[in-house]
């Protein structure tokens, strides 16, 4: 499996502030999600726009797709990359849902022609063909992302960054939106890169990384990273539900397996362990 | 007049006589008592904003009036009598970091208070204050706003409610955006000085975790209307009303109604971790 993001021992500082990133390292494969963890100031979003050339590095190097991310590749790298942003709000430019996606390939010289095809397309990838002609800042939470990611699909990236794009759903807008992205995954074979302090964004995950100033202070799978309940309260995030309510049984004098159970498997745990009494 | 929060017959249309007219809050009556902590949910575009922003006349009503802190807002009240209400009524809106604007982050925090005629001396004390109550370092007070991180503006702007000192205090989803520490950091918070200080707090979330953890009182908007106001047993434990107005249960809810699906009896959901556990447990032992 080829690695569609390389960043090699990169160093990285805002003005007047130390160093957030000393040569750092990192390979985000193709064609899996991987889920970047960390509280506010942990250096997430500022990696984002690292690789999508938006800050400029001090030292080393990123490489998208082969291209290493410069002046002089920017708009190719960025042609690969779509991101959605925390707050759909702040990206909307079209009066219309369908202006909207239509803005961004107009962008890109897009024929007239050719864009209506990819607006309806991408529209209805998403579910929001139906609502092409309501004004984006009505629509709630959870289908302004849905349009703002027809907006990024119909300039067919390869990659997409989830940046903190659900902190602003309730839980439904949640499942919502990180199944639509599942979903494009698949069929497009997308590489997503979701950077969240959600740690049930990472339950679906292939790979976790926790990122803590500016460093990684782990990488593994997702259910490696669940159970080290101290680890994660240690350094600010919170533990998944399953976890919390594991740890109020023990408390309890419960016994409980040390392995990670997610929700399902708890269920049937406590399912089994009641029917024997 | 005591300082509860008094709503009787209120609606807001915007934009009215107009093609775009919406009836966004329809009908609301109810009362919040002094030093309540009150959550208001609903679905997105229910009327959850648009309530609150009536708390302190951002907005006044179409039609009903409101009684709080010693003032009735009408909906031909005068803004210049609204004043003191509005030194006592602490407003945090959604992405409240938006609104900074000093040089540097204690004269932000300070702008509230001087407004309110405090000299600079009061000011800078409140702030310090406020800038303690929130965890925000010291050391931070002469930096420019816009050097802060995310969750540090947003403590910032905080702090400058804080600093007036409000006795009712109001928060539209203050946590969206924060990560965890800084979630629990905010909401313990809150109701430390609803606790200590009897202060009145009104939030805003769609945290139904929030909601069981934290509030006394829940008021459920859909629609423009206010649908219910009760405690989160009354809210919460008739999960087909629930569902049937596009609310989600917390989590621990859900997790004993798929354990009663599977044959576990339960009474009354749990509607925390902690209720949850201990329902289990004593199953389990008993």
């Amino acid at each position: 499996m080829s690695n569609i993001i390389q960043v090699k021992n990169i160093s990285f500082k805002y003005s007047d502030q130390p160093y957030l990133f000393s040569d750092l390292s990192l390979n985000i494969e193709e064609g899996k999600w991987t889920t970047i963890i960390g509280q506010n100031g942990s250096g997430k979003s500022t990696l984002t726009r690292l690789i999508d050339g938006l800050l400029t590095l001090d030292k080393g190097k990123i490489v998208v797709d082969g291209l290493p991310v410069n002046d002089e590749n920017i708009n190719m790298v960025r042609n690969q990359i779509g991101i959605v942003f925390q707050n759909p709000e702040d990206q909307f430019v079209g009066a219309t849902v369908e202006d909207d996606v239509a803005f961004g390939l107009e962008n890109r010289q897009i024929s007239r022609n050719v864009m209506r095809v990819k607006v309806k397309n991408s529209l209805k990838e998403v579910g929001m063909w139906d609502f092409r002609n309501r004004i984006p800042a009505n629509l709630s939470g959870g289908q302004k992302q849905r349009v703002a990611i027809a907006g990024i699909i119909g300039l067919s990236p390869k990659i997409i960054i989830l940046d903190e794009a659900t902190s602003m759903l309730d839980p439904q807008g949640r499942e919502d939106i990180l199944g639509l992205v599942r979903k494009l995954k698949d069929e497009k074979h997308l590489t997503i890169v979701s950077i969240t302090h959600d740690i049930d964004e990472a339950t679906g995950a292939d790979r976790v990384i926790v990122l803590n100033q500016g460093k990684i202070i782990k990488d593994a799978l997702p259910e490696q990273i669940f159970s080290q309940t101290q680890f994660l309260k240690e350094i600010g995030l919170d533990i998944p539900f399953t976890e919390k309510v594991v740890e109020k049984l023990r408390k309890n004098n419960i016994t409980v397996p040390s392995q990670y159970m997610n929700e399902e498997e708890l269920l049937n745990w406590i399912t089994e362990l009641l029917s024997k009494k | 007049m005591d300082n509860g929060i008094t709503f009787e017959k209120v609606s807001h249309i915007y934009q009215p006589n107009s093609p775009f007219s919406h009836l966004a809050l329809n009908n609301a009556s109810f009362k919040i008592e002094p030093g309540d902590f009150v959550a208001i949910i609903g679905h997105t575009g229910s009327g959850k904003s648009t309530l609150v922003q009536h708390i302190n006349a951002l907005l006044k009503p179409t039609t009903g009036q409101i009684l709080i802190y010693n003032t009735k807002i009408q909906p031909e009240t005068s803004n210049k009598n609204l004043k003191q209400l509005r030194h006592h009524v602490g407003m945090v809106f959604q992405f409240p970091e938006n609104q900074l604007f000093e040089e540097t982050v204690i004269k932000d925090i300070m702008f509230g208070p001087k407004n309110y005629g405090a000299s600079d001396d009061e000011a800078r004390t409140a702030a310090k204050e406020a800038m303690q109550m929130i965890g925000l370092e010291s050391s931070l007070a002469d930096k420019s706003p816009f050097d802060l991180s995310g969750g540090q503006r947003r403590r910032v702007a905080i702090a400058g409610v804080l600093a007036m000192k409000p006795e009712i205090l109001v928060l539209d989803e203050p946590t969206a955006g924060l990560d965890p520490r800084g979630r629990t950091r905010l909401l313990d918070l809150i109701t430390n000085l609803n606790q200590t200080q009897k202060v009145t707090i009104v939030l805003v979330t769609h945290q139904m975790e929030d909601v069981v953890d934290y509030a006394k009182k829940i008021i459920v908007m859909d629609n423009g209307r206010v649908i219910r106001f009760g405690n989160s047993q009354e809210i919460f434990g008739d999960p087909s009303w629930v569902k049937a107005h596009h609310l989600n249960l917390p989590r621990s809810a859900q997790f004993s109604l798929a354990l009663k699906k599977n044959g576990v009896k339960f009474d009354r959901l749990a509607l925390t971790i902690d209720q949850l556990a201990d329902k289990v447990s004593n199953l389990v032992k008993h």
